[in-house]
């Protein structure tokens, strides 16, 4: 079967509340959203969100979960947008579990709430030192001598994302990421940001082992409604177990975004529309040279239209 | 000052500076919609331009806070090749 069309909700960014403040609460399509995710939480999502301290902190991660939903029901609606396959890189997996009906809206609400109390616990009590370095223009064959220097000096790290050619982000212990920056400055690489909590490595297994035991057990997942491509390898899932094994996958497995558009456009998708406040997926040349991307974010949304006058 | 082209490459990836409106040397330009993806294709962008490479020092978030922090560090990597 060919596939026209894929919907992707991205990974999750910084998002500062002023940013989708007004989409959260005008909207019509996101304020229905945001109803459900009140009831489910037991409080209002928009005030918590307000006043929460931290890019990552719970109510960040569900508003950005909710408007990435909200986002991709409006491409629906205005944008011509049929999806005809969906994909969720890193923390995007759980808008896709939503989105194609694996898990109802109030327990995808749930279980994105109770992931983030979990990671908070979690990273609270144990690898305090690891943080998420995330750079540019660093190709294997250069990147590669780098990261042996690091296990010569029986230094940790991972690769928890591919991002793009020469994009990367990697895990290690706080006190060699100047280290590294350095070294990547000199092979002509641009360190972007250090991001804790950290996710994606082998060393989160027991991570995995705590949120399937406290979060993820307590769900069940159905068949989804689409086909949902593994961003840790581009696999076409197509049943519940599968995308309940990706959604763990997520924890202690590195997200590979080019096995997504590699799996993608080998299925035959042109046409990509990226929903939520995305600031990455949909703009990394890998992505904009391979598909046309329809870049659903709040932002457009609640920029007024010109209403087309009927026949 | 900076010449023509680097503040007509510059304007293409500042979304919240409107054309008319002039850009001085301290402007931020996070606050005129640089994000992080739009300073790596503004990194390539002036490279191609200019025919430089940013390295080392030249690499550093520091460089982008300001279109006069940018430009000196262009100037400085056109001084040498010239030298």
């Amino acid at each position: 079967m060919a596939y026209d069309t894929a919907l992707v909700f991205p990974g999750m960014g910084p998002v500062p509340f002023a940013d989708v403040g007004r989409f959260m609460v005008a909207h019509p399509v996101a304020r229905e959203l945001v109803a459900v995710a009140d009831d489910a939480l037991g409080y209002s999502l928009v005030d918590a969100f307000r006043c929460s301290e931290g890019d990552y902190s719970e109510a960040a991660q569900v508003a950005f979960f909710v408007n990435c939903l909200a986002s991709a029901y409006w491409a629906v609606e205005h944008l011509d947008v049929t999806p005809d396959i969906v994909a969720g890189p890193s923390f995007g997996e759980k808008a896709a579990l939503a989105y194609t009906g694996a898990l109802e809206l109030p327990d995808a609400v749930r279980l994105t709430a109770e992931i983030a109390r979990c990671l908070e616990s979690y990273f609270a009590a144990h690898h305090k030192d690891i943080v998420t370095l995330s750079f540019v223009r660093a190709p294997s064959e250069e990147l590669d001598p780098i990261l042996a220097e690091l296990d010569d000096a029986g230094e940790w790290h991972e690769i928890s994302c591919h991002i793009d050619d020469g994009f990367w982000m990697v895990s290690l212990a706080e006190h060699r990421v100047e280290w590294l920056r350095e070294r990547l400055r000199g092979i002509g690489s641009l360190p972007l940001y250090t991001m804790r909590p950290p996710m994606h490595a082998s060393v989160f297994a027991p991570l995995r082992a705590k949120a399937e035991r406290e979060v993820v057990s307590r769900y069940t997942f159905a068949d989804p409604s689409l086909p949902v491509v593994a961003d840790q390898d581009g696999r076409l899932l197509h049943t519940g177990e599968e995308l309940r094994t990706m959604l763990l996958d997520g924890f202690d497995h590195a997200m590979n975004w080019p096995s997504v558009t590699t799996a993608l456009r080998d299925a035959g998708v042109r046409r990509m529309c990226v929903a939520g406040p995305d600031s990455l997926f949909g703009r990394v040349p890998r992505t904009t040279r391979t598909f046309e991307v329809v870049a659903a974010h709040p932002r457009l949304a609640m920029t007024p239209r010109r209403r087309t006058r009927a026949a | 000052m900076w010449d023509d082209q680097f503040e007509q490459i510059l304007r293409t990836f500042l979304p919240f500076l409107p054309p008319q409106e002039p850009l001085t040397t301290d402007d931020e330009l996070k606050d005129l919609g640089l994000d992080s993806l739009g300073m790596v294709q503004l990194l390539g962008t002036l490279e191609d331009a200019y025919q430089v490479r940013f390295r080392d020092s030249a690499l550093t978030m520091g460089t982008f806070r300001s279109a006069g922090t940018l430009w000196e560090t262009v100037e400085g990597m056109l001084q040498r090749t010239t030298s």
